[in-house]
């Protein structure tokens, strides 16, 4: 591991939730001549870094669209990654006059915002879905632009989960400490030691109870904190009140001022924590958007099988059956309603069906993506 | 002034604040070049504050943008006013121009907009600009620059910082003021008409030409 690529990543892994920009446009990565390869990605600076090693030591030309410094699946559900950027880069980078082909690879998890077919009529290059993370990339190349099954699937991994650990802990601490600093000096560095822990508990542990979380089900919470079905932030707080006082007991300095200031200052690391848990997971839906009640369903009359849905799922959902020429979706519990199976249909023949029954036609979720508080960028009425 | 855009609908009381309105003067000079029957085009025409101008004087202006909620605005507009039979919007973006009929416009015209477009873009822009002008035909451009002068620069740098904080915070974008836009004007083959700039010399006003040895 290079030392530049070290510093990027923990700098940008601790400052996780804020867009950091890069440059736009055409990047050489080894030789590539006119029939190498045709990579796209977003042009938040860390995936960019994250994709030029992976693709070290081959011969492929890069493209850098403007997700306005955000990573791929973020920007295009919020709508902050579209057409335009694709067909833009395609277009004035000057990749036309370098490659003979028409053939541009995308990121899986693009599939929410940016059309293929409309990108090919603008421009006439042909879309392919890449695989979700860049480390495949290689193996995907080499493999005849081929996905497979694992290639397709968003995960949260224990690197993910520290990854996302730290960059929840990072802007608390430095939130925190200056708070704590006016008003209990001497508790900065327990308050610091704190808040990784509980971060690190939080995430790491995921595993242990995501099977408790659904994104259908009540949330257990106060105003906009969430702690899920399980509550199971509220369990880890108990842990921690009753550490406290047996420490305290231990140490036969028992008092309640040192039991309710810890057990509450606990209390609001543990809320902000809990502020958007599931939507700090890749495999669960933001608990903070209505879109989390929607079901994806499919009308089997207009279905042909052709497979779109399959291969842009993030979450392995569809099942497509190439003899009957029809898709079904065995694992529909996964969905994580990104919408991206919806937007790829060619024949429309998937939607979004409220719990009322409120039918969210194709073209709308097309045109609509979500804001940052989890709500269409326009409601428009249904019929 | 990204910022702007992120509401569309309060886009044009903001730009007047933040521009003192100074913004019209600068626009009616520029407009003034548009003469009845013209073919124009408004590069990034937003709600539509130079496409009713040109409009209003009887040209046939197209506009583009990549906003379909600002264009929602443009077409409104220009409904109130009963310009609908001289403006034509359409939802594209500057990287689509190649779409455009060579020598098909007597103007092409655009404003902050190209403070918005990538290195690339930019580039792109200009040269399908001249591409699309008529021999003779007029390229107006009004938007912020960066200052020449580092004096100014610096100064420059101060005031907008707290603008180009908040427009992050909500937009998650900074606009990149225009550097050396003349001369990237005249590196497209275009001919510099007249350039203005205002006192800070962070806002330009350009008019260039196609000129006439650039036929085959
Ligand atoms: C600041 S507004 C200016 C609008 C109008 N010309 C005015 O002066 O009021 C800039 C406009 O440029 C548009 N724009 C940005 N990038 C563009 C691109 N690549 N192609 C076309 N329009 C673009 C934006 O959508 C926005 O509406």
């Amino acid at each position: 591991m290079n030392l530049h690529y070290l510093i990027v990543y923990l700098v940008e892994t601790l400052l996780r939730f804020i867009p950091i920009p890069c440059k736009t446009g055409l990047i050489k990565i080894g030789n590539p001549d006119s029939n190498s390869p045709v990579i796209l990605t977003c042009n938040y600076h860390l995936t960019v870094e994250k994709v030029r090693r992976a693709l070290d030591g081959m011969d492929v030309n890069l493209l850098v669209a403007n997700s306005r410094g955000i990573n791929v699946w973020c920007s295009a559900a919020g709508g902050l990654f579209t057409n335009h950027d694709v067909v833009s880069v395609l277009k004035t980078s000057g990749i036309e006059e370098i490659v003979d082909h028409r053939n541009v690879i995308l990121p899986q998890l693009a599939a929410t915002s940016i059309e293929g077919n409309i990108i090919q009529k603008k421009t006439g290059w042909k879309v392919t879905w890449g695989p979700v993370y860049a480390d495949d990339l290689p193996h995907f190349i080499k493999n005849n632009f081929k996905k497979t099954v694992e290639m397709r699937k968003v995960k949260f991994s224990l690197v993910q989960r520290v990854e996302m650990a730290v960059a929840w802990a990072f802007p608390i601490t430095v939130i925190m400490i200056p708070i704590m600093s006016i008003f209990w000096s001497s508790a900065v560095f327990s308050l610091t030691l704190l808040i990784w822990f509980l971060s690190f508990s939080i995430f790491v542990s995921f595993p242990l109870y995501a099977d408790y979380l659904s994104s259908e089900d009540k949330r257990i919470g106060i105003a906009f904190f969430d702690f899920s079905r399980s509550g199971f932030h509220l369990i880890l707080w108990g842990i921690v009140v009753l550490c406290l006082v047996i420490y305290s007991v231990l140490i036969g300095d028992f008092s309640w001022r040192f039991i309710f200031s810890w057990g509450f200052i606990s209390l609001i690391v543990v809320l902000i924590l809990s502020l958007d848990l599931m939507g700090s997971t890749p495999v669960y839906k933001s608990s903070l958007t209505e879109d989390r009640f929607l079901k994806v369903a499919l009308d089997k009359n207009k279905c042909n099988g052709c497979g779109f849905c399959e291969q842009v799922c993030p979450r392995n959902c569809f099942e497509v059956d190439r003899n009957r020429h029809i898709a079904a979706m065995p694992e529909a519990v996964r969905c994580v309603q990104c919408g991206a199976c919806i937007v790829q249909c060619p024949f429309n023949a998937l939607y979004f069906r409220s719990p009322e029954g409120e039918i969210i036609l194709p073209q709308t979720i097309r045109k609509f993506k979500l804001n940052l508080m989890g709500k269409r960028l326009v409601k428009v009425k249904e019929n | 002034m990204k910022i702007l855009e992120s509401s569309p609908g309060r886009y044009d009381m903001g730009i007047r604040i933040l521009t003192l309105g100074r913004l019209d003067g600068v626009y009616d000079r520029l407009t003034a070049y548009i003469i009845k029957g013209q073919k124009v085009l408004d590069i990034g025409c937003g709600s539509g504050a130079l496409t009713l101008r040109a409009a209003q004087k009887n040209a046939k202006v197209k506009g583009i943008d990549i906003n379909p909620l600002m264009l929602e605005i443009a077409q409104n507009r220009a409904n109130e006013a009963g310009l609908t039979q001289n403006i034509e919007l359409c939802e594209m973006g500057v990287a689509e121009l190649g779409s455009e009929e060579s020598e098909s416009y007597d103007v092409v015209m655009s404003g902050l907009c190209f403070s918005e477009l990538s290195e690339d873009e930019l580039g792109f822009t200009l040269k399908e600009a001249k591409r699309i002008l008529k021999i003779g035909g007029f390229l107006l451009i009004a938007d912020e620059v960066r200052p020449k002068n580092i004096f100014k620069r610096i100064v420059n740098w101060l005031i907008k910082i707290p603008l180009v904080i908040i427009t992050y915070l909500i937009a998650q974008t900074t606009t990149n003021s225009v550097r050396n836009l003349p001369e990237r004007v005249e590196e497209a083959g275009l001919q510099i008409e007249s350039v203005r700039f205002n006192k800070m010399g962070n806002f330009i006003e350009l008019v260039a030409r196609r000129p006439e040895e650039t036929t085959k």
